[in-house]
């Protein structure tokens, strides 16, 4: 069992109602995690989170980095006491 | 697919309208690259090394075929003639309804030549056209010119709809901007002074045409399907709410805004430093910037004064929600902290019609001068003709250095009126003292308001774009977002163009991405509709589709990635016959020898690969690498042999 802390900014954090949370995860990879975070927070969350065509993690128009920076995919295994946070991919303007 | 160009040759006044036909739009597929098109043709006969604020020099606007159509994708039109600011090949986007509004007239493009023996305006009402004496528009805003307008020209056949300049223009500010229905701004490189040495103050539009659809079944399919995917993702009910106001919370995090002339890259303050904060206090309601937009991320702001303590200062102001860019110029380049002033700072540069890039660029420049002591109280007073403090975020310095630059009121509007690069080279010549460690720009033209340093892409298109620094002509989503999938998309299965830890494939993502951006602009699209990708990252397939049916010209996916490579080789071959070479491909010494200190990827600078990834980009698009001229045999295979002749008498081909 690890825990994962979570941060959530602008539109996923309207969505959550809060900025940060954290779950306990028992295989301890970003699939399990983006499970609870849907299961928590709605549809609305999983529409934002998950890819309906392929149940991978949304990737358009979001980004979901780890603690180094590194955008993080529904296969990738999660350390205890790592920090993944999902943000809005938007640039320019 | 036909179309109806306007000619207008303002020295002789005489107007008259061609049929560009369709083997031009099979070759340039329209909007921007019918526009380039135009602008090569014209330098044929007219000397390409004209003064850009004399009668040589010409101003194109187009809107490709997918405006309008109900394809639902969002409409720019696009403006291109050569820089004042830069001199170079020069273009800018901008969306609003005046745009829309050309389309349902006689014309979908404007060239327009010479110079007016006084103010003048067109007006284009169907397919009747006329100069109208502008005396009593000019020494106007843009708002009050718009407004001016429209209540002169009335509502019948429409509403009038303008593209206008302020007194920006009309003093020839190399900066200064063109902007739709006082709104949306055409900010990029200068096309309101090319105006402005026109003596053309606006152009307004009236039309109640119809506009061809080639196959309107197989359009209105595809626009269901459009609507359907852009409905389906909830991201795009994020990007609704915000605009491009919630990349703030990802840079912030990862550490890639421009704080106080790019010294650092995190907002500083409560405030800006949340997209949240601005929605909350100062939001109104969702708007869309152009009819035929099935987004709608524009809205309206109005302050009421008792939200802080400075939007005491601005009570009653309304204006629409800045931008990103305007945010990253004002909370970023300027250290502005409070979004009122954010706000007012987009309103003040747009009713002036100035490019905000340039302009925050080049007063952060100054600002960072005083910081580190290296200009006086006595230099500060030579600048303005009096006391400024030039402290970061002070507003009431910022609106001052707007208005010496708009106005040329003074020896800092004088040096500065041409952006950041060209105002820090002249005012180290004044002082005797090199400045240009500070100044912060690409290939001579100002940067955008974002940090570079850690993604070789963006350093790359800041140096190579063919209108100066810039992100959009090759915007690097790919890189910046670390889209994998794309990447093995794209590069047959290598995930390198998403990786920042390598410079492999980040200058064959400028290519290609510059290939992308290309036919958007030939669309005639909105990129955020691209960009927030529901249809896949893929213009030259899913968009593809959309201009078959608004054209019926049905080509394969490579073909129109083939033709957005054309036209990306025009511009080259533009500013390659103006003499520009790998020497001016360069970015500023900061982003290429100081590393960033702060933000997730601290320790990046652009010099360790800086010249890898610019060789890479030259071999992808099969030019020089040495002189990064462009070679027959390149420019033979695009079907432009006749382009590669006028290279070859000019000096301009890679021998």
């Amino acid at each position: 069992m690890i825990t994962v802390q979570v941060c959530f900014k602008s539109h996923f954090k309207e969505l959550a109602g809060t900025s940060e949370d954290s779950f306990e995860l028992e295989k301890g990879n970003m699939k399990e995690l983006a499970s609870k975070i849907c299961g928590k927070y709605g549809k609305k969350m999983q529409a934002m989170l998950m890819d309906p065509e392929n149940q991978s993690l949304n990737d358009r128009g979001t980004m979901f980095v780890n603690s180094k920076g590194l955008r993080v995919s529904i296969e990738d295994h999660l350390d205890d006491g790592e920090q993944v946070t999902f943000l809005v991919g938007i640039a320019g303007g | 697919m036909e179309s109806r160009l306007l000619r207008v040759d303002l020295t002789k006044r005489e107007l008259k309208s061609e049929v560009i036909p369709h083997s031009v739009f099979e070759k340039w597929i329209g909007g921007s690259g019918i526009n380039n098109w135009i602008m090569w043709e014209h330098f044929l006969t007219h000397d390409i090394n004209c003064d850009p604020r004399g009668p040589d020099n010409i101003f194109v606007f187009g809107v490709g075929p997918l405006a309008g159509t109900g394809a639902g994708s969002g409409i720019k039109g696009r403006i291109t003639f050569k820089s004042p600011c830069y001199n170079m090949f020069g273009d800018s986007a901008g969306g609003g309804k005046f745009p829309y509004a050309v389309r349902f007239t006689a014309f979908e493009y404007i060239a327009i030549t010479g110079k007016a023996d006084r103010p003048v305006y067109l007006h284009i009402c169907n397919d009747e056209v006329a100069l109208v004496d502008a005396s009593h528009l000019w020494g106007k805003d843009t708002k009050q010119t718009h407004q001016l307008l429209q209540a002169e020209l009335g509502s019948y056949p429409s509403k009038a709809h303008t593209l206008t300049i302020s007194q920006a223009g009309e003093n020839q500010v190399g900066i200064a901007s063109v902007v739709s229905d006082a709104l949306r701004i055409h900010a990029r490189c200068g096309g309101g002074a090319v105006l402005g040495s026109k003596n053309l103050k606006a152009i307004a539009v009236q039309g109640n045409g119809g506009l061809p659809v080639k196959m309107p079944d197989e359009m209105l399919a595809w626009s269901d399907d459009f609507r359907q995917k852009i409905d389906e993702n909830e991201a795009v009910y994020g990007f609704k709410r915000r605009g491009t106001l919630g990349a703030v919370e990802m840079y912030q995090h990862i550490g890639s805004h421009f704080w106080r002339n790019n010294q650092g890259n995190m907002f500083r303050g409560d405030d800006v430093t949340s997209s949240d904060n601005w929605v909350k206090k100062y939001q109104k309601y969702s708007e869309v910037c152009s009819s035929d937009c099935f987004i709608a991320c524009d809205s309206k702001y109005k302050i009421k004064g008792d939200e802080s303590e400075a939007a005491a200062k601005y009570v009653g102001e309304t204006f629409r929600r800045p931008e990103y860019l305007t945010t990253g110029s004002a909370a970023g380049a300027l250290d502005v902290r409070d979004w009122s002033e954010v706000g007012h700072w987009g309103k003040i540069t747009n009713d002036y019609g100035i490019d905000n890039q340039d302009l925050s660029c080049s007063i952060s420049f100054l600002m960072e001068l005083k910081q580190r002591d290296l200009i006086s109280r006595k230099d500060v007073v030579d600048l303005f003709g009096r006391e400024q403090s030039l402290e970061w975020g002070n507003m009431d310095d910022i609106e001052n250095c707007v208005e010496s630059v708009v106005f040329k009121k003074d020896l800092f509007g004088e040096l500065f009126c041409d952006g950041p690069y060209l105002g820090a080279l002249r005012y180290s010549e004044r002082q005797g003292k090199n400045f240009m460690k500070y100044a912060i720009y690409g290939k001579g033209g100002a940067s955008f308001t974002e940090e570079m340093r850690p993604f070789p892409t963006w350093m790359n298109n800041m140096a190579v774009a063919s209108r100066g620094a810039d992100h959009l002509k090759g915007i690097g989503l790919i890189e910046k977002f670390q889209r994998q999938d794309l990447s093995k998309i794209y590069f047959d299965g290598r995930t390198e163009a998403a990786d920042l830890s390598t410079p492999e494939l980040k200058g064959a993502t400028t290519a290609l991405v510059e290939n992308q951006v290309a036919l958007l602009n030939s669309y005639g699209v909105c990129m955020f509709h691209w960009m927030l990708d529901p249809a896949g990252y893929t213009p030259q397939e899913y968009y593809g589709k959309a201009y078959a049916a608004a054209t019926g010209i049905d080509r394969a996916p490579e073909e129109l990635m083939r033709d957005g490579e054309r036209i990306c080789n025009l511009e080259k071959a533009i500013n390659s016959r103006i003499g520009m070479r790998r020497e001016h491909d360069t970015i500023c010494e900061r982003w290429m020898w100081e590393p960033t200190d702060e933000g997730m990827y601290p320790g990046s600078v652009a010099a360790n690969v800086f010249e890898e990834v610019l060789d890479e980009y030259y071999d992808w698009r099969g030019w020089e690498r040495q002189t990064g001229l462009q070679t027959r045999e390149k420019l033979e295979s695009l079907d432009l042999g006749d382009v590669a002749e006028v290279l070859a008498e000019d000096g301009a081909l890679a021998s």
